[in-house]
């Protein structure tokens, strides 16, 4: 049985590298999933991620509580991701046969839509693409992710607006 | 429409878990970076290096100010001296000049068949 998220961190402050290890674990999907999203790479996104929990490790006394870890996480994975693709200057559409690799569990949904709106989501530029990410896959309202992205509300509102605005129209091109 | 699609993309960005693996990827990361020695990692040799470079301007600037600090003490010494030095001679050759003033006067008082 898992531990208690606050348990959990306060041992692991106390060096305990096993209750590190159930942190990770409980946090790797969420970290993983906005690293590959936003790299579109899943070697590059694991990559980041461990990057993300190594600074986490080496800075888990100034993370008070589990609710500032996962804004902690988010934040660090965000602005990791944000800096390797300006680094790299490359958020240019990876072709479908890939999307692949980076789709999530299976459901009763339609995949291959799923898969071009992945495909659709890798053209956007890093901070759109941020903001659709917490917004729909961390489920965050406009305030969190202002508060993540260190953006005002009304950038994150253009941001979203804008994204869906440009989503449905590509989607309506293909149907 | 717009519900749709927002539920759609929920759906295509359903959250993927990189597997137990990753985990023990981490941890394997934590103990090699904790089995390297003091100087190991290149971010901290850079940070020792700062910090000596740093402390060493630092200390650089105590000294000159220190050195400029005991030069002007050494002139102000030096000119203190040469003052006092010239204020002795001055004394002396006053007391010498009076010395001369007054035997001219003496010879001169003395000798009365010089007058004319």
């Amino acid at each position: 049985m898992s531990r208690p998220g606050e348990e959990l961190l306060s041992q692991a402050l106390a060096g305990d590298t096993a209750a590190f290890g159930a942190l990770v674990r409980s946090h790797q999907r969420a970290v993983y999933s906005l690293a590959l999203r936003m790299l579109s790479d899943p070697q590059q996104a694991e990559d980041l991620a461990q990057e993300v929990f190594l600074r986490l490790y080496r800075n888990l006394s100034s993370v008070g509580s589990v609710a500032h870890l996962s804004f902690w996480l988010r934040k660090v994975t965000l602005n990791g991701a944000i800096d390797r693709l300006r680094r790299e200057r490359r958020y240019q559409a990876v072709p479908l046969e890939q999307a692949e690799d980076i789709s999530g569990d299976t459901a009763d949904t339609d995949p291959l839509l799923e898969r071009r709106l992945r495909s659709l989501l890798r053209q956007l530029a890093p901070a759109p693409r941020a903001v659709l990410l917490l917004r729909y896959q961390e489920d965050l309202d406009p305030t969190e992710i202002a508060r993540t992205l260190g953006m005002s509300i009304n950038t994150v509102k253009s941001h979203l607006k804008r994204s869906l605005a440009l989503l449905r129209e590509r989607i309506g091109e293909i149907a | 429409m717009s519900d749709d699609l927002e539920k759609r993309l929920r759906a295509a960005l359903r959250p993927v878990d990189p597997g137990e693996s990753f985990t023990r990827g981490v941890l394997e990361r934590i103990g090699s970076e904790q089995a390297q020695p003091r100087w190991g990692t290149r971010r901290t040799r850079l940070r020792w290096v700062s910090a000596a470079l740093a402390a060493s301007i630092l200390l650089a600037g105590v000294v000159a100010h220190q050195w400029q600090a005991q030069r002007t003490r050494r002139g102000l010494d030096a000119r203190r001296q040469l003052l006092e030095a010239l204020t002795v001679t001055s004394h002396k050759l006053d007391i010498a000049y009076r010395v001369v003033n007054d035997q001219d006067d003496n010879t001169t008082a003395s000798d009365p068949d010089d007058r004319t």
